[in-house]
């Protein structure tokens, strides 16, 4: 491996020139586009603020230091009034499991409603309200229960249907009264705000607030998953599921992976009242590790830099441009079936037809192989693995997009004159 | 980062923005710690205070060695796992070498409630069963998964908290459990008790996946098990088809100075299956490892889904893990731990000669704990008389805290590079207050009793009222709201 090599990126607000790091031994400058690192690899701000802090303290959160309320308040100013307690951790895994035991506590329920294909994370209890993972692996518990993602390109109901968003929240309604019937009570609806792992699907505007309105009805809670997303990526908002409407403010919000910039931190933000039944358990929530010093100097620093870089501003341009871009793509390359996306998150959904709109995996796959022969990361998921997911470090540039896209037409070029398949298996021996 | 409010100021922001679950120590007058380094902890008038606590400062508070890799690191990369990076590799194989042989394979994640979460399914996984057995006042973890097999949590949540899967056996404590120290044969007796465990589960038709347990509990009163114990314990557990967990989450890396893990004091013919280690693995960075056989990994494997844990591993993380092992072994910790712990137990010894509130020093290494009793016969747990003794060294600068499930255990487990000098220092403030009680016995009660205590101790253990009201009166008893 070699050491990071810096070259100069256009459209970055400051003149801070973009660090990347090689991760082949043979050539320098190659270009992540995949990682969520939020404000770009190796910031030299987040690094300072991390070694200067480590030089000074880092101990636990059961002494008092002002870096742990500094970085609530900073956070809490970037969401909807009511979500101003926080709780701080080490993990993605861990705040949604703690988001589980808040909702739990609140509502005295055990029911959990998920979306198909939804990941919240590795641990057991995370496990059981994947069904990502849960379908391979222990099969469905009797206390979750699965709705259909709300996909308007490969979901039930498509770009065509009169009223996407009741009839998907419908089928949210319709599983309340089914787990009802068998006197079952729902806790919480657990969603990632931009299902990622599902193949970077935006939820129709409008969604989350029928679905919050069903699930309170029924006593439960709603949890935005932005372990993924949140942090101004999609640059509109800071936070994903602002995109859904300024009406929707959910009860839980857990976020994490961009938090640090890589650093291991992550954090739940919910409202006074839930932290209050949670509380009134009495049994103390104790995290080792989290909200130490250093993780949270390392937090604020990462939010000073999306402030003063003016990230969210840029992702919205860059994201726009690159959308834009594979547009084009898409009008040229039959093989490219949708785009969609909302700043630095972005999918492009890859189809061997059009009309049953069939993924095209192994179409996918070897793009990607190419791509990484051109130094370009990229990777795909969707249960389908065929959506090439974008989710790059926010410093992502216009010039980066154009080489990717660029890269991608030739390649696809390539392909339509080869018939698709037959280099994969060359490039694989 | 300069700090910018005062003490008040911060509390007042913690209790606005900060879940009201999670405590402070001291909540009568909390610490506001702006500093620290080597076994000193620094407020924000500059007093500094010995830590006896802080077991996860491992080789000591900010250590410039651990510093330096930390942003040495951090300047060149910090990404993901699926990536090849030397530093994994590096670190997995040093790690390894400080195991058994079979110990071979290492997952890395961030915390130990992470491992032990692992830990758990690896377990069911390689066993096919899903019972857990676990020890009486254990703490594993705060995620769901370990609230679930640490009776020290779930038992405050009221009796029918512990679930049907799992099993609940005796804490091998030999001050104060089932067997005693003028037992013929504790560990055989204690080793029983899991096995008469195992039997009742199968006639129920259950079946074992694991015993987990901490090498030495610390939530549960710095328990050190009988040698020996493990061994039949394992031996049952894996008639049963189950695998042996050791938690050395808050024990392992030279702690107990004889050895690098403080399972192998109960003999070398002992092996785990897996481990799981935390704490002071970084000296305070959020990481943490699993270490298992090769077996149990494959079989994870063989299910064919990745385990991905996005921060775990990361090559930050790896190079302060390497840090670490290098000042353990640069600066000797481990037979500083010998050295120092052997001499404060033998001045905790003179101490219980003098005072009868000393009922039991047990110890090993840097890992001690002094069980104060209100009665020598009884050993009835002087559990007002502890946090009042605690109060008491912290206006001395000393940080001490207490746990058990009476609260009346004094826990030693500071940083590892604390002194003999520091030792002499403590016990010597000890000996002051605990000679000033003899002559002023009636206070002592009601000092306590007047006291909003807070949960002083130095891992996730308890918690107590009065946070947000400080005029709460607290008892100073067991029971937990």
């Amino acid at each position: 491996y070699i050491a990071n090599q810096p070259y100069q990126a256009d459209n970055v607000a400051d003149k801070w020139p973009v660090h990347v790091h090689s991760l082949s031994t043979a050539q320098a400058g190659v270009q992540h586009r995949e990682l969520p690192t939020a404000v770009g690899h190796c910031h030299p701000d987040v690094v300072n603020a991390a070694h200067e802090q480590n030089q000074l303290l880092n101990t636990n959160s059961r002494y008092l230091y002002d870096s742990i309320v500094d970085y609530a308040q900073r956070l809490s100013k970037t969401l909807p009034e009511k979500l101003c307690t926080f709780y701080f951790l080490n993990s993605g895994s861990e705040a949604n499991d703690l988001a589980l035991r808040l909702a739990r506590q609140h509502t005295k329920h055990t029911d959990v409603i998920v979306l198909d294909h939804a990941y919240h994370g590795h641990l057991t209890s995370l496990i059981d309200i994947s069904p990502y993972k849960f379908r391979n692996l222990e099969g469905q518990k009797d206390w979750v229960h699965v709705a259909p993602i709300p996909d308007t390109y490969r979901g039930i109901y498509r770009e065509d249907h009169k009223d996407l968003v009741a009839a998907y929240a419908n089928e949210v309604k319709e599983i309340i009264e089914q787990a009802h019937k068998k006197g079952r009570k729902i806790a919480a609806f657990f969603v990632e705000s931009l299902p990622s792992v599902a193949g970077q699907i935006i939820p129709p505007a409008g969604y989350f607030q029928k679905v919050a309105e069903h699930v309170h009805k029924a006593g439960g809670v709603f949890v935005a998953d932005e372990i993924q997303v949140g942090f101004g990526r999609v640059g509109k908002h800071f936070w994903a599921f602002q995109l859904q409407g300024e009406d929707l403010v959910p009860d839980i919000v857990t976020m994490g992976k961009p938090i640090g910039n890589g650093h291991p931190v992550a954090c739940v933000a919910t409202t006074k009242e839930i932290a209050e039944s949670f509380a009134a358990t009495g049994v103390e929530y104790f995290n080792t590790f989290g909200g130490n010093p250093v993780s949270c100097a390392i937090g604020l620093a990462v939010l000073d830099v999306i402030e003063k870089e003016h990230l969210q501003a840029h992702a919205m341009q860059v994201g726009n441009l690159l959308m834009e871009l594979l547009n084009q793509q898409k009008v040229k390359h039959p093989i490219i079936g949708d785009v969609r996306g909302a700043g630095l998150f972005i999918g492009v959904d890859l189809i061997k037809d059009k009309e049953k709109r069939t993924p095209a995996t192994e179409e996918a796959e070897y793009l990607i192989t190419r791509l990484k022969k051109e130094y370009i990361l990229l990777s795909t998921d969707g249960p389908g693995r065929n959506v090439l997911k974008f989710k790059p470090p926010m410093c992502f540039s216009v010039q980066d997009a154009k080489l990717v896209v660029d890269a991608m037409d030739k390649i696809l070029t390539d392909m339509e004159k080869e018939g698709a398949c037959e280099p994969v298996r060359d490039l694989q021996s | 980062m300069s700090e910018a409010y005062s003490k008040a100021e911060t509390l007042a922001l913690r209790r606005k923005h900060i879940g009201p679950s999670c405590k402070v120590f001291f909540a009568k007058d909390p610490l506001k710690i702006v500093r620290a380094q080597g076994q000193y902890m620094f407020d924000e008038n500059g007093e500094k205070y010995l830590d006896c606590i802080n077991n996860v400062a491992h080789v000591g508070h900010s250590h410039p060695d651990v510093i330096k890799a930390a942003v040495k690191q951090m300047e060149l990369l910090n990404t993901n796992s699926r990536f090849l990076h030397d530093n994994l590799v590096q670190y997995a194989k040093r790690l390894t070498d400080t195991m058994p042989e079979k110990l071979s394979v290492c997952y890395f994640v961030n915390s130990g409630s992470e491992a032990n979460d692992l830990a758990l399914r690896l377990a069911r996984h390689f066993s096919g069963h899903q019972d857990v057995i676990t020890l009486d006042n254990a703490y594993h973890g705060h995620v769901t998964s370990l609230i679930d097999i640490s009776p020290y949590k779930f038992n405050q949540l009221g009796k029918e908290s512990k679930k049907e899967f799992v099993h609940v056996a005796p804490s091998p404590d030999t001050y104060r459990g089932k067997y005693r120290e003028d037992h013929l044969d504790p560990a055989g007796a204690y080793a029983g008790e899991v096995k008469k465990i195992i039997e009742e589960t199968q006639k129920n038709g259950r079946k074992i996946a694991a015993f987990i347990a901490e090498s030495m509990q610390s939530c549960g009163g710095q328990v050190i098990p009988p040698a020996g114990y493990f061994q039949q314990v394992a031996e049952y557990v894996h008639e049963a088809g189950g695998v042996f967990i050791a938690d050395e989450v808050q024990v392992g890396f030279g702690r107990v100075g004889k050895h690098f893990w403080a399972f192998q004091l109960q003999g070398e013919d002992f092996v785990p299956d897996i481990v799981t280690m935390g704490k002071p693995i970084g000296n305070g960075h959020p990481m943490s490892c699993v270490v298992t056989t090769r077996e149990i990994a494959e079989a994870f494997g063989a299910s064919g889904l990745e385990y991905f844990n996005t921060f775990g591993g990361n090559p930050v993380s790896c190079a302060i893990g390497l840090a670490v092992l290098d000042v353990i072994e640069k600066e000797d910790l481990q037979g500083n731990a010998t050295q120092v712990g052997n001499y404060l137990i033998e001045l905790l010894n003179e101490q219980k000669r003098k005072h009868p509130l000393v009922g039991d020093i047990r110890g090993v290494g840097l890992f001690v704990g002094v069980d104060l009793v209100k009665d020598i016969q009884k050993r009835t747990p002087a559990t007002a008389e502890a946090l009042h003794l605690v109060y008491k060294l912290k206006e001395r600068h000393i940080l001490l805290s207490a746990d058990g499930p009476h609260r009346n255990i004094l826990k030693f487990k500071p940083p590892m590079s604390f002194t003999q000098e520091d030792a002499k220092f403590v016990v010597d403030q000890i000996d002051a207050l605990l000679t000033g009680t003899h002559t002023n016995e009636g206070n002592l009660q009601s000092d306590c009793l007047g006291e909003s205590v807070s949960h002083i101790n130095g891992n996730a253990c308890r918690q107590e009222n009065g946070f947000y009201t400080d005029n709460h009166v607290v008892p100073c008893k067991r029971i937990r709201t």
